[in-house]
């Protein structure tokens, strides 16, 4: 004990001593009487005063000049805690090349209000984020954003190819070589000493067709399924290899259980079922946020962006805000005052609410006429709106017609028209608002909005309505009493809330997104969106915004052209899905028609309208309708965690490797669904490796998030020294198969120049050429850049792939984390600068033509209330009613957690288990207290669930948390090789709601329950009971 | 019953926090003479300055940010931390709406660096003190780990470091001020609710918004007579007169939560 401690204690301790002094506490006497004694307690800090806090990343002076620290670097990254996939920067201990800690890219917009000037040197940008300047500059990353860092060095990552030993599932794996890896994933063989099994090259026949009864289907191919999570930046590749060297139909992500009701159901108002499109709140100028299945700043996509717009409205003095749902969401705040409320409703009755509201904005003449009644674009100039719809377009309404819910055209009705008659040169029909007469929509003035009349037509007479008579007629089948008590929302509340929306002309908006994962999910956003199209704001500054996206990256661009190359295959035939191809055409429709039976029901449902869907893909392969999947390459998806019901329907088939013979998952861990592979891939983690992408909506200016990796991979090497990880991986299956797009010659430059694609740098570096050429270019990064932004160790690569111009402009990028437009290009007047331009469907042809398969009718071709359904049409309410069943349950996403979080130490233990919400007055019933345990118990499952009493949930109601209850991803240790995971990182990880989703008895081949019109994810308004235990 | 299980049960209670919130100008002025232990030289901080933090609750969006920043910037064992954001539901039932109104209200809490800090004069090895510029420290050399100072604090902000086995608390990060930067919760804020800043200078954003707001800065517990330098914008009237029955929805499962 050195003697100016000694002098310290002896006057400190005057009064007792030593013994008086410890007795006292007896929770740290042991710490204290060891501290004095010995002079040491603990491991010494690093410094006296500062403890073991990091040494800072540099300096700024007083008179702003910024001094580095050498010791650490700071990169642009990417962040994949959740989809919002945010920009970062991130500090680097260059000794260690370990990550420090995590913080906001100050130019991209997905992490700031107002992001950096793009063209700000790198110095500057970080001095904009230092002291008093840093507090309007500041650029952040949330919670998990901060914590994710932690997986990259986690216990339970993969880091060397395993094959698995003992059965599929069992948790036991051995090391193997890449050599062995790709060999016997392409050549196949007796693998696991249970049979022959199919490799790649086996499997890859893009010539014959795989059931020659059901030629459509397309080639054998088709029987290998790829799948990934979604797009973290390098689908491109991905897909040019499934797609265009393989040559297989089936790609499928994660969108069928994250929110795609939502946007199918945003798809057909926008008249965009392709790729379903949706807007966004401007949030820095609206006056009224109506949230309905969605709740900004609890999450929702950009979670941080949004929450941020949020947090600034609610204090500025003219914004109020309400969100509906069934739970309490961290959006409404007491500290913010009255302008903002939580309105509590039953789950999945969101469209009674709408439709009700609709009602009375039909009744009181409260809809935007002027936007609604332009017919076209020409009308719209002339009325100066910012869009147009087709609220007065004339759909054919007589169900026996056989053109029923097709717009009426021009060319039947003698008005003139150019081209082919019913294509898109001939018109819609209309009637005119001033004269009364039939006419073409791209006339220049209005049209009249409410139409039902018969017409007649060179093939006689017609019954017609107006796209907007449909859903005033749709909107008016009920009375608000009877959707009040659907939703369990007084009359007076909807009439007020009407009111309210349309109170301030189009600066209010209706948001919604992933909270319609119901059932009838399709519907309830179609409605709930519907709303915006009744005020006319889109495209409008305070309106909403369409999606601005981004520059091209990997596509023909103005230094390389990706798309062109030797062998390439175009991918044919229908997905494993059953979606996006009408029943109607298969040969199996024709068999039964010919049968003289009737074509419906089909054995599990089709979906005309829906992109490929992983809710389906499995369910489909197992069962063979339409056909069965030989193998199998996923990487990251987790649909058995994500897809209710999925575990319980398919956990127990995919353990029999004769269901699905070759599973190889590419991941850095092992989840719930890479856990039941044959082979596991170690791939790189987010900062570890290359990526491209835009934001998923929310930003008004064009965005690409470019990351590279910053830091070195921790996944062994090949044989020639490359990261083992996704890219290679595929890149090195193509060289072995000789498939086209990569290895030599799989890209060419401007000049007609081949280059090869070995590795990922090939890959990217020349895709972010692209970038920083194309809409003019970028300067030249200087020097100062590349060094304060960590880039100089990309400088080797960027050396050999690009010629010296095209590295100075790709630096620029990279050393800024991607391209982004100036915040300052937002709007042009009081418009938003990307709009919108399809008109918006009041009535949606082609889903109001088409059928669901199960029932043999037509879907309604506007927003309709449907209660929840199974696939044959029977309500949920039927089939379980509430007499049994008298819980509905919901889920939320969480503010700390994603599917994928669970792995960060510091995360959980911020929260670690989510315990579920029910109303006081259903525990009374029971006698159940906060922190008990009991039962939730649906018709497919049952889960134990700790209990927490609040007001904030719907009586009735069951709130679940998303992102806990996990069984593998750290949750389970595995055997790899004679040394096993780490066991079990804390005793409890709460529930997944998931895991009690439904299967769906009405199916002939099975599957679990879905939204019945677009065959997305149904985990919300699932039916429950509940018991003490 | 399960660790987890009690875990949580002792985290939950009511929100006592909001009887204890009252304006600033109600506190009573300091009387006594202010044990500071901050003679030593390297104990002096930035001369000349008062840091001091701003919390604008309204803009609070409860994303725990700053929980998890800091204890990555400090280097907190996982499970103690210097700052939390515990999050509350609200019942407001004044019998007018016929819906009973529900809302969520986040309070992010740390050391409140007061101008009278109780901890500093209990500790028996002079190892806690204040500096010049208004930041309470500890000096890991000299603590003993008595606690003395956890249990003087009434804000719950220290708590013993369970690997240095030193007092452990919120530094403002004066590693990064002193060093022209932002602490890790302020410069991670994904609400911009967190303001540091000097507040000797009448041209500091925290000094505005003070003057902007000054008839709504409150401070946490007045009455302890501590003069805390966290304040906090947007604490409604509501609180003190009209909380329900309410249950800590969130809560950190740290030790010191």
């Amino acid at each position: 004990m050195d003697n100016k401690r000694r002098q310290f204690l002896k006057s400190g301790l005057a009064v007792g001593g030593v013994g008086a002094f410890a007795a006292g506490y007896a929770t740290t006497t042991s710490h204290a009487v060891h501290g004095i004694i010995d002079g040491t307690a603990g491991k010494k800090t690093k410094h006296p005063h500062h403890g073991n806090s990091l040494t800072p990343e540099y300096k700024v002076t007083e008179n702003g000049k910024l001094i580095n620290n050498p010791a650490q670097r700071v990169a642009p990254s990417m962040c994949f805690g959740c989809w919002t996939l945010c920009g970062l920067r991130v500090r680097v201990d260059n000794a260690s090349d370990e990550i420090l800690r995590i913080s906001g890219n100050p130019y991209h917009p997905l992490s700031n209000e107002h992001q950096i000037p793009f063209n700000t040197p790198v110095k500057d940008a970080y001095i904009a984020m230092a002291g008093e300047a840093g507090l309007a500059g500041r650029s952040t990353a949330c919670a998990r954003g901060n914590g994710m860092m932690e997986i990259r060095k986690s216990p339970y990552r993969i880091t060397q190819p395993l094959k698995r030993v003992g059965n599929r599932g069992e948790g036991k794996w051995i090391p193997i070589s890449y050599e062995q890896l790709l060999e016997e994933v392409v050549e196949g063989g007796d693998l696991f000493g249970e049979g022959h099994v199919d490799g790649l090259r086996v499997i890859r026949d893009v010539k014959t067709p795989l059931d020659p009864l059901n030629p459509e289907y397309g080639p054998k191919a088709n029987q290998l399924l790829m799948t990934n999570a979604g797009n973290e930046g390098r689908d491109d590749l991905f897909k040019r290899f499934a797609f265009n060297s393989y040559g297989t139909r089936n790609f499928g992500h994660h969108g069928s259980y994250c929110g795609y009701s939502f946007r199918a159901g945003s798809g057909a108002l926008m008249n965009d079922l392709n790729k379903f499109a949706h807007v966004k709140p401007d949030l820095e100028n609206c006056e009224f946020a109506l949230y309905i299945g969605m709740s900004p700043a609890q999450a929702g996509n950009p979670f941080k962006r949004q929450a941020r717009q949020l947090a600034t409205a609610r204090t500025k003095g003219n914004f109020s805000y309400t969100v509906v749902s069934p739970a309490l969401p961290a959006s409404s705040s007491l500290a913010a005052g009255d302008n903002n409320n939580w309105l509590p409703i039953k789950p999945g009755s969101d469209s009674a609410l709408v439709l009700g509201m609709i009602q009375w904005i039909l009744a009181n003449d409260k809809f935007n006429t002027a936007f609604l009644t332009q017919p076209g674009p020409n009308a719209m100039k002339t009325a100066g709106t910012a869009h147009w719809c087709n609220a007065t377009h004339l759909v054919i309404s007589d169900k026996d017609h056989p053109r029923y819910g097709y717009f009426l055209r021009a060319s039947e009705v003698d008005l003139g028209f150019t081209g082919t008659a019913l294509s898109e040169s001939d018109p819609y029909v209309i009637v005119d608002a001033q004269s009364g007469d039939l006419s073409v929509h791209t006339q220049d003035q209005p049209a009249r909005l409410f139409i039902d009349q018969v017409v007649t037509t060179k093939q006689g007479d017609v019954q017609v309505k107006s796209s907007l008579q449909h859903l005033k007629e749709s909107a008016f089948a009920h009375d608000l009493e009877f959707y009040s008590a659907q939703c369990d929302i007084p009359v007076a509340t909807i009439t007020a809330l009407a009111k309210r929306f349309t109170s301030h002309g189009t600066k209010a908006v209706v948001d919604s997104h992933g909270g319609n994962m119901h059932s009838n999910g399709f519907y309830n956003a179609y409605t709930i969106l519907m709303l915006n199209a009744l005020i006319g704001n889109i495209n409008l500054k305070g309106g909403v915004m369409a999606k601005s996206g981004g520059y091209p990256t990997s596509g023909n661009g103005p230094r390389y052209d990706f798309t062109k190359f030797k062998n390439k295959v175009k991918p044919k035939g229908i997905f494993l899905s059953r979606s996006k191809f009408p029943y109607q055409k298969t040969s199996e429709y024709k068999r039964r028609i010919a049968a003289g039976e009737s074509p419906y029901p089909t054995r599990s449902p089709w979906y005309p309208i829906s992109a490929p869907l992983l809710t389906e893909h499995l369910s489909a392969a197992v069962d063979g309708y339409p056909y069965r999947a030989k193998a199998w390459i996923n990487h990251m998806a987790n649909p058995m965690y994500g897809v209710p019901g999925l575990a319980n329907l398919l956990g127990d088939k995919l353990k029999d490797p004769k269901q699905l013979p070759l599973i190889v998952s590419v991941d850095a861990f092992i989840n719930e669904t890479t856990a039941l592979s044959d082979y596991i891939v170690p791939d790189t983690v987010t900062y570890e490796s290359w990526g491209m992408v835009t934001p998923w909506h929310g930003v008004p200016t064009k965005t690409v998030t470019a990351r590279w990796p910053i830091v070195n991979a921790l996944t062994e090497k090949t044989a020639d020294g490359r990261s083992i990880n996704l890219e290679n991986f595929l890149i090195d299956i193509a060289k072995k198969m000789q498939l086209g797009g990569f290895g030599d010659n799989a890209i060419s430059d401007s000049q007609g120049n081949w280059h090869g694609i070995h590795n990922a740098e090939d890959f990217y570096l020349r895709a972010a050429a692209n970038l920083a050429y194309v809409a003019n270019g970028v300067p030249a990064a200087s020097s100062e850049d590349m060094v304060l932004s960590g880039l100089e160790r990309l400088l080797p690569a960027m050396q050999r792939v690009l010629t010296p111009e095209e590295l100075g402009k790709v630096a620029f990028i990279f050393a800024r984390g991607g391209r982004f437009e100036n915040a300052t290009e937002a709007y042009k007047g009081e418009e938003m600068k990307y709009k919108w331009q399809k008109p918006l469907a009041i009535w949606n042809e082609k889903l109001g033509t088409s059928r669901n398969t199960m029932t043999g009718e037509y879907y309604s071709g506007c927003p309709t209330w449907h209660p929840q359904k199974l696939a044959d049409g029977t309500p949920l309410a039927e089939k379980y009613p509430t007499t049994e069943w008298p819980f509905t349950l919901t889920n939320f996403k969480s503010n700390i957690h994603s599917a994928v979080s669970n792995l960060s130490p510091r995360l959980n233990s911020i929260k670690g288990v989510n315990p579920v919400y029910i109303h006081p007055t259903d525990a009374a019933k029971i006698g159940l207290t906060t922190g008990a345990m009991f039962t939730i118990t649906t018709p497919t499952s049952a889960t134990k669930a700790m209990a927490l009493i609040v007001d904030g949930v719907k009586q009735g109601t069951l709130g679940f948390e998303h992102g806990f209850g996990h069984k593998e991803l750290g949750e389970r240790a595995h055997w790899i090789g004679d040394t096993q995971q780490p066991v079990k990182m804390k005793s409890n990880d709460g529930v997944n709601i998931n895991d009690i989703g439904l299967i769906d008895p009405t199916r002939e081949g099975k599957g679990v329950l879905l939204d019945w019109v677009v065959g997305a994810a149904a985990r919300q308004a699932l039916p429950a009971k509940i018991s003490l235990g | 019953m399960d660790s987890t299980k009690r875990s949580l049960m002792t985290r939950l209670g009511a929100l006592t926090v909001g009887a204890a919130i009252i304006p600033v100008s109600g506190a009573n002025p300091l009387t006594t003479t202010i044990i500071r232990n901050s003679e030593a030289p390297d104990r002096k901080g930035q001369s000349g300055k008062r840091y001091a933090m701003v919390v604008d609750l309204r803009k609070c969006v409860g994303c725990q940010a700053c929980t998890v920043g800091c204890s990555i910037e400090n280097q907190a064992p996982i499970g103690q931390f210097r700052t939390t954001v515990k999050q509350y539901e609200v019942t407001l039932d004044d019998g007018s709406s016929e819906l009973q109104n529900v809302k969520s209200f986040t309070l992010p809490r740390l050391c409140n660096h007061c101008e009278n800090p109780p901890c500093v004069k209990v500790c028996p090895v002079q190892a806690t003190f204040q500096r010049d510029d208004g930041i309470v420290m500890v000096d890991n050399e000299r603590c003993v780990a008595c606690a003395y100072c956890v249990q003087a604090c009434p804000y719950d902000a220290r708590f013993i470091n369970e690997e240095t086995l030193t007092a452990d608390k919120c530094t403002f990060c004066a590693h990064r001020l002193e060093e022209g930067l932002l602490p890790a919760c302020v410069e991670t804020c994904v609400g911009g609710a967190r303001i540091i800043g000097d507040i000797k200078d009448p041209n500091s954003h925290i000094s505005h918004l003070m003057r902007e707001h000054q008839d709504d800065i409150k401070v946490l517990k007045p009455e302890e007579n501590t003069q805390p330098h966290v304040f906090y914008i947007g604490m409604d009237d509501a609180l003190t007169s009209k909380i329900d029955g309410k249950v800590a929805i969130y809560d950190p499962a740290g030790e010191n939560a």
